[in-house]
């Protein structure tokens, strides 16, 4: 025996059916609302972090250097020390700079004494021929500058003798950067090894350091470093970290004003839909109300129906986002989009309010029907 | 569960009239649709109401299905005066006491018969099926519940709408000419049903161009330019 909520759904479920057509437009209205709305969130929640990843590939926002400006180079221990402020997690990678100048076979060059892995996070962006030097403390490998290497007529594989102010060395060229600044004339070798040619045993001049962090948080960040690590003063570079932050704000803005533009247009495809549904269905609800229905009864069929549809129009749209999702990221960012499960309720609850406020004026005309009126034929 | 219905046994006549108007009058705008009628209708009663076109038939019944309101007078159902009703006590009204029947019918053409039925019990209460299907028996169509309007005949799509109109057991049956889009052997058939109807004791009311029913009918109001014109 069927029971009320059983005859419910199914005047529901036929008085949509029967209807495929109007119910198809508002419910692919709704789809595309919510697809656009869904893709848009999933950037949001997941590219976000990876385009200040990417937004930080060009290049460091920290730099360590001595508090007094007078002093050649720092404790190495010091610098460590400051990075160690760095909360964890925020650090994308750090590199202490030793500088000096050698004497190559074919004349003078600037010496960069480097951590090697460390330099190849603050500098992502740098393209290298050959190889990078793998470990921190490889004493027989240097990469050299694109312009050096030029004048000098050094490529990979050779083997350089470098003289410095006690000591000379042999490495072979791994690699050959070219970072379009000062480096491209720079040799660079292991920190130990600078600090020997140089005779600086324990020194470099400063660290350059790449974090994660957003406009506001730099100037406090910069300040724990300096209380953190005695004799140092930390700098952001401002104009990589703001950069950061209003390009983010930016694109933030854009996706929430075209969130917003999807959602007006969805919200008068739906209520044209439904007001032509209201108009088909005058006969229909005169009976209903000839029947004895009363405007809750009404409402709620209409709302059930509108419910349905943009259920169904929600979910169909989840799956088109995700895949929209995906076409955006790998265009704009190079990326793929990860699913977060809060695109689901926050694209439902956009969806439902949508369907909502679309159903609002026809479900009024639908509940001022004068029944005798439709009835007879007008 | 038990069907609430039972067919055989005479409802017994409370001491009210069912219906009772009193210089009851309907204006639209300068149209005066019904003007200065009064008549009671008692519990059983099979009254025609005869007229030619435009006198206000089609009105009169409106209002006393509580689907419109008179402009003058007094309505009062089952003792009840109905002057001051707001619509979700119209809608009661509608649903607990008159069951409705109409010349175009009116089924919903995706339902079934069967489901019409229970669209009527849905507004009304709780759908139930098997009361629904001995609804449809009683009019002799138990065997086609399971078809959509458009496969059944004109005559067969009326006794679906008395059925519908029985379903919840209604004080008061209103028809609006039920025979009017009917050939005669149709219009034979639910003039019996309407016999029929009356003989197990229910109050009918029932507008008709037909000089025929009102033979059948106990009693006919004449109406002229919205006016009684004479009784019988
Ligand atoms: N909603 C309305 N607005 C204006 N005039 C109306 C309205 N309803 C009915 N009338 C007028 O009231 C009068 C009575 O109409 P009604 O429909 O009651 O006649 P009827 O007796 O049922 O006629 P018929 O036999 O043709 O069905 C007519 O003149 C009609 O034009
Ligand atoms: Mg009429």
């Amino acid at each position: 025996m069927a029971s009320g909520n059983a005859m419910f759904a199914r005047i529901l479920w036929r008085s949509l059916t029967v209807r495929a057509g109007r119910v198809g437009v508002a419910l692919a209205a709704l789809a595309v609302g919510a697809a656009v709305v869904s893709a848009l969130l999933s950037l949001y929640l997941d590219i976000k972090v990876k385009m200040g990843e990417e937004l930080r590939a060009y290049g460091a926002n920290f730099v360590v250097s001595p508090a007094d400006p007078g002093a050649r180079g720092i404790a190495v221990d010091t610098l460590s020390r400051a990075v160690a402020a760095v909360p964890g997690g925020k650090l994308v990678g750090a590199s202490p700079a030793l500088y000096g100048v050698v004497r190559l076979d074919q004349g003078n060059a600037v010496l960069a004494g480097v951590d090697f892995p460390g330099l190849r996070k603050v500098s992502p962006y740098w393209q290298v021929e050959g190889a990078w030097v793998g470990v921190a403390f490889d004493d027989r490998n240097a990469m050299v500058g694109r312009k050096l290497a030029e004048a000098m007529d050094i490529r990979l594989g050779d083997a350089l003798d470098v003289l410095g102010e006690s000591e000379k060395a042999r490495v072979t060229v791994k690699g050959i950067v070219e970072s379009g600044d000062a480096e491209d004339e720079q040799l660079f070798v292991s920190l130990p090894l600078a600090q020997r040619l140089l005779n600086l045993p324990g020194r470099a001049d400063f660290a350059l350091l790449s974090v994660a962090v957003e406009g506001g948080e730099a100037d406090a960040l910069a300040a724990a470093i300096d209380a953190a690590a005695p004799g140092v003063s930390a700098k952001p570079l401002r104009r990589i970290s703001e950069s950061d932050g209003v390009i983010l704000d930016k694109i933030d803005g854009l996706m929430a004003v075209v969130a917003a533009f999807i959602l007006v247009m969805t919200t008068l495809c739906v209520n044209a839909t439904l007001t032509a549904m209201v108009a088909e269905r005058a006969p229909e609800i005169g009976l209903a109300k000839a029947l004895g229905a009363d405007h809750r009864a009404i409402v709620a069929q209409f709302l059930g129906e509108t419910a349905l549809i943009s259920v169904a129009g929600t979910l169909l749209g989840l799956l088109l986002g995700f895949g929209l999702a995906q076409v955006l990221g790998q265009a704009v960012f190079g990326a793929w989009v990860g699913f977060r499960a809060l695109v689901v309720p926050v694209t439902l609850i956009a969806a439902m309010a949508t369907a909502l406020a679309a159903a609002i004026v026809p479900v009024r005309r639908a509940v001022r029907i004068a029944p005798a009126r439709v009835l007879r034929g007008e | 569960m038990t069907a609430a219905v039972s067919y055989a046994e005479p409802l017994t006549a409370p001491a009210h009239p069912v219906i009772a108007l009193r210089g009851l009058g309907r204006r639209f705008g300068a149209v005066e649709a019904l003007a200065d009628v009064s008549f009671s209708i008692r519990a059983g009663e099979f009254v025609a109401i005869m007229g030619p076109s435009g006198s206000g038939k089609t009105t009169l019944l409106n209002i006393l299905s509580c689907l419109d309101r008179p402009t003058d007078g007094e309505y009062l159902l089952d003792g009840i005066a109905t002057a001051n009703m707001d619509e979700a006590e119209q809608a009661r009204i509608r649903r607990e006491k008159i069951g409705l029947v109409f010349q175009q019918f009116h089924l919903i053409p995706y339902l079934t018969a069967l489901e019409n039925l229970m669209l009527a019990q849905h507004y009304h209460s709780v759908a139930d099926a098997a009361a629904a299907r001995a609804a449809l028996e009683r009019v002799g169509l138990g065997h086609r519940a399971g078809h959509r309007p458009s496969q059944l005949s004109g005559g067969e799509q009326q006794r679906v709408c008395i059925a519908r109109a029985l379903i919840n057991e209604p004080a008061l049956i209103l028809a609006d000419e039920p025979t009017g889009n009917l050939d005669e052997a149709n219009e034979r058939t639910i003039m019996d049903l309407f016999r029929e109807l009356h003989r197990e004791g229910r109050t009918i009311v029932l507008v008709t161009h037909n000089p025929a029913f009102g033979e059948v009918a106990e009693r006919t109001i004449r109406l002229a330019h919205g006016r009684l014109e004479a009784e019988r």
